[in-house]
């Protein structure tokens, strides 16, 4: 298909029927609006465009600079579409969470101001929240930015109604004459349950919104939790039949299903939104032919760390299995006084972090961090056969690990015995870098 | 969890599990009040060293070296103080008063740490007493270094870690701790234990990023031959007030749009709450935020030990440099401590239809440094009446004679409403609520303070005297 203009892709998503046999909802038609399938990536794409259609010539000859509440996928859209027309954007923030959106929104080039926590005991007269912050801004610098504001700004809504409501409607007409029985979807401003929920109850009236958010217990990335929907202006609690929390954990493994099982490559908000979807669904009464749609709101790729960090085992490094406690107690050691004697002709590699080392290591040694040492063990031994390597941490646990990961490689290495801390309490010397 | 649409506009508090008991015991509270008099503090020890326990528990799982700090500003009852003691952890004191009490207690100088800004009399008493002395400003340092005492043990609170922030009025800035390391290598007179900072704010990435301030100036300490082996991340853990924060939240959306004019209005005519105005409309986060919380202070501490610093979690980068971690928990371990019960003295109907509840005691009484209080009181009612069984919505008034004396300048939704006589409870204000802005105007006395320990028979309460001073 020809386009002309990148903005041209925005909106018109597919709408994606889910194999039953694999969502497990008896008695249900359920469906995946990809929103994921936008240009920039996500949801969002719609709102931005929606917010600066037809006024970024006009911005660009007066100088004006963009500034939005964002750390994340509207802070991205707006930055493209600012960008193609010489508009800057500035985006507040709190801090930004997921770094591969901070290092995308670096690498284009958008200016983001990440603000300080909440205090307790806040000054009555100063701003505390990013909206203040904003406000003074724009006081301060009049007719200098435009606050697109997503959250208070009815063309969010509006883009969501005439555009994501009435795709979905349409592409139902003929399979249920373009009735929707329950929407589902996750809650940051919500402008996409909202707008599209506001279409299909038109022709609907039964329609039920279930709106997603996260557990407090952890985030989900550009979903609130229950107790945040403050300050969001376009929250009408009442608009849902019910807002449901889900926890991250679940929400990964949702993410993980869609993408295996239905080959969705959506983000773990979207996984979120499909398991509550199912878990909602599965608790109505069951009435054949009832037609749900939930919202895939962005792609997997961009939240890698964030899996990384919740599921370390899915991304082993090393084929081989960690060592196990008979071989940490096998592992050889090596105690204070025997190492002060050889200091000489061993090469020691003080696994702890770049600051405890800084502050004082055993003389002579090098410092390879116990994580950064796990990645280059992948690979081939980088120590040599000819000399004792012996490893030291704080107190001789981590370094047990490397001793036995060096005696399984039949290389001459030991752990220190009691560590620095026994270094220390020994009273020998410690150079500082 | 539905949302369901609940007319009454409601704060529902966190209740610790002795607190509930005692306010399901109508006779409990009746017998305080009649031995005792109104209004009156009652202080519970047990939640103090439950919330210790909780401290101490994600400590040992982060298999930190560590101590605990107790920090006395925030009560001034003796009772935290010997339970404190008891438990043999630290303690914080800002004061020569509360050094005094400290020591009444039974604390030696090695457990106790003072903060807070210290005139000349009180510096010349810390150095001779041999207390651990955190070190606000440069001054500070130069007096504890010619007091002639030798090897007095210091902090040093730094500040200053966060450019975008504006400049606090306390610790030294980041730029001049050098300055500070210096003066301390060069003399002798004082031992620089280690450094340490104080946020209010619950953001672990701001107190993370303290800690990596520190850090560096630790490490500028030892290229320096000093060696310090403390980092002190201060205070400011949260409470758990809130037993429901969505619904605080619904009562915060309803008061802003009262304020706005968007809905009826929720607020005594006059007071913003710390909204912020602009074009004429109200928004931004309220003065009075901390009270939708429901997570307590150990809990973020384990957020903090747990968050990456240096390529692992701080718990991980404190161990391994073989640092001591201290903390200044002071509302943290006071977290559903203490109650406030007052009584109800009279009723009436205002000329616009707004009841007032008139209670024995003044807005300064439950409410510090005039933040207000968003928490629903517990009403136990003395006796049944025919009439007024209806619900109410009611301002609580205070008994100064002054317009702005009001307890709650918020409306509080009721099931029936109270009468004189009835108790009105207000929960969880043992931290700071209670003393911080005290005071004894229109020779109103201050509240007694009564400790109350549960056995297997009843609740026993005794008054919250100070140990015997020397």
């Amino acid at each position: 298909m020809l386009y002309r203009h990148i903005t041209e892709l925005i909106g018109g998503t597919p709408l994606l029927r889910l194999d039953p046999a694999v969502h497990g909802v008896a008695g249900v038609e359920l469906y995946a609006k990809l929103e994921s399938a936008n240009p920039f990536g996500s949801v969002k794409d719609r709102v931005a465009l929606a917010m600066v259609d037809g006024t970024l010539d006009a911005m660009r000859a007066a100088g004006q600079t963009l500034v939005e509440a964002s750390s994340g996928n509207t802070a991205k859209a707006l930055r493209i579409l600012g960008a193609m027309s010489g508009v800057e954007l500035r985006a507040y923030t709190n801090r930004v969470r997921v770094g591969e959106v901070r290092d995308l929104l670096a690498l284009l080039g958008a200016d983001v101001r990440e603000l300080p926590g909440l205090s307790e005991c806040p000054d009555p007269t100063a701003p505390n929240d990013v909206f203040s912050v904003i406000g003074d801004l724009l006081d301060s610098s009049p007719g200098k930015f435009v606050h697109t504001s997503q959250y208070t700004n009815e063309a969010n809504i509006e883009a969501h109604y005439r555009g994501t409501g009435r795709e979905i409607a349409d592409d139902l007409a003929d399979a249920h004459g373009g009735r929707v029985d329950v929407l589902i979807g996750g809650l940051g401003t919500t402008g996409s349950t909202r707008g599209a929920a506001g279409y299909l109850r038109e022709r609907n009236p039964d329609l039920r919104t279930v709106g997603v958010v996260s557990e407090r217990s952890d985030f989900i990335p550009g979903i609130r939790s229950a107790a945040e929907m403050w300050d969001v202006g376009l929250f009408r609690p009442d608009f849902y039949d019910e807002i449901r929390p889900v926890e991250s954990a679940a929400a990964i493994d949702g993410s993980l299903e869609l993408a295996l099982r239905h080959g969705i490559l959506a983000g773990p908000t979207s996984g979120a939104t499909y398991v509550a979807a199912k878990s909602y669904l599965a608790e109505l009464d069951p009435r054949p032919g009832r037609v749900a749609v939930f919202i895939v709101c962005d792609r997997l790729e961009p939240y890698l760390s964030y899996y990384r960090k919740r599921r370390p085992e899915l991304f082993g490094h090393s084929a081989a299995a960690p060592p196990g406690a008979a071989e940490l107690a096998a592992a050889p050691t090596v105690d204070v006084d025997t190492l002060a004697a050889a200091l000489a002709d061993t090469l020691v590699v003080d696994v702890r972090g770049g600051m405890a080392y800084r502050v004082g290591h055993i003389p002579g040694a090098i410092n390879i961090r116990d994580d950064c040492l796990d990645e280059m063990l992948t690979g081939a031994m980088p120590f040599p056969a000819s000399t004792r390597v012996v490893f030291v941490c704080a107190v001789g646990e981590i370094s047990a690990r490397f001793a036995a990961l060096l005696a399984r490689a039949c290389l001459p290495g030991a752990g220190l015995r009691g560590g620095i801390l026994a270094w220390r309490d020994a009273g020998l010397p410690l150079e500082t870098s | 969890m539905s949302d369901a649409p609940d007319a009454e506009p409601r704060l529902p508090p966190l209740l610790a599990p002795p607190v509930a008991r005692l306010l399901a015991d109508p006779a409990a509270l009746a017998d305080a009040v009649a031995r005792f008099g109104s209004p009156l503090h009652l202080l519970f020890p047990a939640v103090f060293h439950d919330n210790l326990d909780r401290f101490r528990a994600v400590l040992d799982a982060g298999r930190m070296q560590y101590r605990i700090c107790y920090a006395h500003k925030a009560n001034r009852a003796a009772a935290f103080v010997a339970a404190a003691h008891d438990r043999g952890i630290g303690i914080d004191v800002a004061s020569a008063g509360e050094l005094d009490s400290a020591l009444a207690a039974g604390f030696t100088p090695d457990r106790i740490e003072v903060t807070g800004p210290k005139g000349l009399p009180l510096l010349h008493r810390l150095a001779a007493a041999g207390v651990t002395v955190n070190v606000d400003n440069l001054w500070e340092l130069e007096q504890l270094g010619s007091t002639g005492v030798a090897r007095v043990p210091v902090l040093l609170r730094l500040s200053g870690f966060d450019p975008a922030r504006p400049a606090g009025r306390f610790g030294i800035d980041l730029a001049d701790a050098d300055i500070a390391l210096r003066a301390i290598a060069a003399g002798s007179t004082v031992e620089l234990r280690g450094v340490a900072f104080h946020l209010d704010s619950g953001d672990v990435g701001e107190r993370v990023a303290a800690l990596a301030g520190c850090l560096s100036v630790l490490e500028r300490a030892y290229r320096l031959g000093l060696r310090p082996g403390v980092v002190n991340v201060g205070g400011g853990f949260r409470q758990a007030f809130s037993a429901d924060p969505v619904r605080f939240q619904r009562y915060l959306r309803a008061l802003l749009a009262g304020l706005n004019g968007d809905g009826p209005a929720l607020g005594w005519p006059g007071h913003t709450f710390g909204f912020h105005q602009r074009a004429g409309r109200y928004g931004g986060v309220p003065s009075f935020h901390k009270y939708g919380n429901d997570i307590g202070g150990a809990a973020m501490l384990a957020d903090l030990l747990d968050a990456p610093l240096d390529g692992r979690p701080v718990a991980a980068t404190l161990r391994e440099a073989l640092l001591e971690l201290w903390l200044e928990p002071g509302k943290a371990l006071l977290d559903g401590a203490g109650i406030t019960v007052a009584t109800v003295e009279f009723t009436k109907r205002l000329r616009d239809g707004t009841t007032l509840v008139n209670l024995d005691i003044s807005r300064d009484t439950i409410t510090p440094a005039d933040q207000e209080v968003m928490l629903d009181p517990v009403v136990v009612h003395r006796r049944l009446a025919a009439e007024h069984t209806g619900p109410a919505r009611v301002f609580f008034g205070g008994r100064l004679c002054l317009e702005r004396d009001m307890v709650a300048r918020h409306l509080v939704a009721l099931p029936r409403l109270p009468l004189p006589g009835d108790l009105v409870v207000f929960v969880n204000t043992a931290a700071y609520q209670m003393d911080l802005s005290a005071a004894q105007a229109l020779w109103h006395p201050l509240p007694r303070k009564i400790v109350v320990t549960e056995r297997d028979n009843g609740f026993e309460m005794t008054a919250d005297e100070p140990a015997a001073r020397g």
